[in-house]
């Protein structure tokens, strides 16, 4: 009969601790299991079937790819996705550049900065429902806000809803209205995060505002500019309550995102199977985004920089 | 904090979990959903009332839906595709029957030996899959032109007249709109567009079942609604986004001469206490055209059983009572919707409750189109409407649209494997 070790003891102990960890874990992991992996493998394995609804006589056949097939050819979807990449880039590139604006001003604010603050971010605070039908009331009508103005400044206003281009004005303004705040936000908390001393020690040694901002305030933001713009690419990316309230995808398909074309065929023509495909490839789609911006965050956050 | 939420969300959990049974365990409660807001909901509360009054042993209740048709769909298809039994009855549109039977979400009202001869038999047809009859009609509705007696003082001959007429009223009185209708891409579109192709002698499907969208009349019809905004401009561009309410508000401001709607836009335009028209308004059949004929869409709703109701005779019971002269007459008094029972049209009291002439009424329902009955019908308006939006809105001639569609609807058709034989 030997002694156990003090080693021994310890990695017994550190086991256990290790269990103890994995066992208090687990409620948590197993309701991100219920909630997020499990659905995922779900609509995975849907997608792999043909699910008609319209149809329990064909039964629920595996088809394999073939459903993935159907959307690399279907000529609606990848307008969609056209519609929505187009989307993504406008409102993210607004929403960013107003928003930094926006965060540079509040920043400077010295009075009734809660104030101030509060009122800027309501239309973020406001249900996107809402928001949309406002902006759709805004514009509808030839006798509404927009045209009027429109009109009053010696311009003739397009019917919105009714030209393909024209559609997507009031579409990607009602996002950047909305989102604005939010970004705002976000960046507003990385400007306050830069020490104070780095622009005086700037200004003593002759920087002046811009290349203060430049040198100083632009790189320190890095961080906080990329998960703004990590944020609303994928948001943006799923677009469909806008979208589904202001204009339904018209005229046409011509403002169709492909959250929205998704919707369509599930919840309207009720192909749980080929809808499931196409909700996958934007769950890929979005996956990879996320993971490469991640990777591109996590450089820069984790970088030692010397404040 | 935070386990006060866990728990409460635990506690909402099995609240919701044991809600249905509970209701079903204490009383049997009869659920019909439909429309349930403004004058038709209380309506069916009162028509309802009297149906529980003498069946006592039955507890009915309402299941408000959405009044968008899509909206209602979806909510639906939510229920039925999660088999609940609740609710018991459902208020369906004219276009869902063939889907929901073929999806086995409603059931066969067979058994129950309906007097169908007693409805109009184009309404009974919709309400038939394979043979068995699934739903009965509640109350059909057709499209009509409205016009300004004041601004234009006969109905239209045909579609061009229908031009010249309006664009007078435009020059002459100032009207801002010619006509008003339903331009929005949704369902009403694919009904004013078969008004306007059967006026050109058009169908979205020949006799045979083939569809046949791309025809020269398809053509005329659809260059001719194009024309009406974009050439003629007595249709507004906005129109493109308009759907019936909208077309009414701006008829009863007074903004247009014409207007195509059904019949439930009348008396609401009659009312002076929301009308700046009343008095002023006059309702004719959609006109016609060269090579075709006035046409009008026929929509309409059924009363059909779910098919997991776990009382399905007392639900027969309820329709069967909802669907009593009495209920279809009050339903056109206070809604304006057209029985579906072509006897009443004889009937002094109809004549009293219409707000036109019954045999007119009748007239106009005889001649009314069926869109065509599918399980995949939705499926096939929604590409109908796609083209129709883009030819409406420029960004495609009417010929290619057209052609786009067809070959969209026809491969729809295959592949699900309803093409009728020889296509």
């Amino acid at each position: 009969m030997t002694a156990p070790s003090p080693a021994t003891v310890g990695g017994s102990w550190r086991r256990d601790e290790a269990r103890l960890g994995w066992a208090l874990a687990l409620p948590a992991l197993g309701v991100i299991g219920l909630v997020a992996l499990f659905p995922i493998v779900w609509t995975f394995w849907e997608s792999l079937h043909l699910h008609d609804l319209r149809m329990p006589w064909r039964g629920r056949p595996f088809v394999g790819g073939a459903n993935y097939a159907e959307a690399i050819a279907d000529a609606r979807f990848l307008e969609a996705l056209a519609h929505t990449a187009g989307f993504v880039a406008a409102t993210v590139t607004l929403e960013i550049g107003a928003g930094l604006l926006l965060a540079l001003a509040l920043d400077r604010l010295a009075r009734a900065r809660g104030l101030i603050r509060t009122a800027v971010l309501l239309p973020w605070a406001i249900p996107t429902v809402v928001a949309a039908l406002v902006w759709r009331f805004i514009f509808e009508s030839p006798a509404g806000l927009a045209n009027a103005a429109l009109v009053r400044l010696g311009m003739a206003p397009p019917t919105w809803f009714a030209d393909a281009a024209a559609a997507w004005i009031p579409l990607v303004l009602a996002d950047v209205w909305k989102t604005t705040p939010f970004v705002a936000l976000l960046l507003l908390a990385g400007l306050q995060n830069i020490d104070r001393s780095l622009h005086d020690a700037a200004a003593i040694d002759g920087a002046g505002p811009y290349q203060q901002f430049r040198q100083i305030t632009l790189p320190l933001l890095t961080p906080a500019l990329l998960v703004a713009f990590l944020f609303r690419t994928l948001d943006a990316f799923r677009v469909f309550d806008i979208v589904y309230v202001m204009t339904g995808g018209g005229p046409g398909t011509a403002t169709e995102s492909i959250a929205m074309y998704t919707f369509t065929v599930i919840m309207q023509n009720l192909r749980f199977g080929f809808g499931s495909a196409l909700s996958m490839i934007i769950f890929a789609v979005s996956f990879v985004f996320a993971l490469a911006g991640i990777r591109l965050l996590g450089g820069h956050a984790f970088e030692d920089r010397p404040a | 904090m935070r386990h006060n939420r866990i728990t409460a969300a635990a506690a909402l959990i099995v609240t919701i979990a044991a809600a249905p049974s509970c209701t079903r365990t204490q009383t049997r409660v009869l659920t019909v959903s439909g429309s349930a807001v403004g004058r038709e909901g209380d309506l069916l509360r009162r028509q309802i009332e009297r149906f529980a009054r003498s069946h006592p042993s039955l507890t009915v209740a309402v299941r408000a839906t959405p009044d968008a048709a899509d909206a209602r769909h979806q909510l639906y298809v939510q229920w039925l595709n999660a088999r609940t039994a609740d609710p018991d009855v459902l208020q369906l549109d004219v276009v869902w029957t063939a889907e929901f039977a073929a999806a086995g979400w409603i059931t066969s009202l067979d058994r129950f030996r309906p007097p169908v001869d007693d409805f109009f038999p184009a309404a009974v047809a919709a309400d038939r899959w394979k043979g068995a009859l699934y739903a009965l009609p509640w109350f059909v509705d057709v499209g009509m032109l409205y016009r300004r007696t004041d601004l234009v003082p006969r109905p239209p001959r045909d579609l061009a007249d229908l031009t010249q007429l309006a664009r007078l009223a435009q020059d002459g009185a100032g009207v801002p709109y010619g006509m008003v209708w339903q331009g929005a891409r949704y369902e009403g579109l694919v009904t004013v567009f078969l008004e306007h192709l059967g006026a050109f002698g058009g169908a979205i499907l020949d006799d045979s079942g083939r569809v046949a969208v791309d025809s020269e009349a398809a053509e005329q019809a659809l260059t001719y609604m194009r024309d009406a905004i974009h050439a003629e401009r007595i249709v507004p561009a906005a129109a493109l986004a308009w759907q019936e309410e909208q077309t009414r508000l701006a008829f009863q401001a007074g903004q247009a001469a014409f207007m195509r709607n059904w019949p439930y836009a009348y008396a609401l335009l009659q009312d002076p206490s929301q009308s700046s028209v009343a008095g002023r308004v006059a309702v004719t059949p959609m006109p016609g055209a060269p090579g075709g004929a006035p046409t009008a869409a026929l929509g309409g709703s059924a009363l059909a059983i779910n098919a997991h109701s776990d009382q399905p005779a007392e639900a027969y019971a309820l329709i069967d009572f909802l669907l009593q002269p009495e209920q279809m007459i009050e339903r056109t008094r206070i809604v304006g919707q057209y029985p579906a029972r072509p006897a009443l049209y004889a009937t002094q009291a109809l004549a009293e409750a219409l707000a036109v002439s019954p045999s007119d009424a009748l007239d106009v329902i005889a001649r009314a189109v069926p869109r065509p009955i599918s399980p995949v019908y939705h499926e096939l308006s929604q590409i109908l409407q796609i083209s129709l939006h883009r030819a409406l809105t420029r960004q495609q001639e009417p010929r290619p649209a057209l052609q786009e569609a067809a070959a969209a609807m026809r491969a729809l058709l295959a592949r699900v494997k309803l093409a009728p034989p020889g296509s």
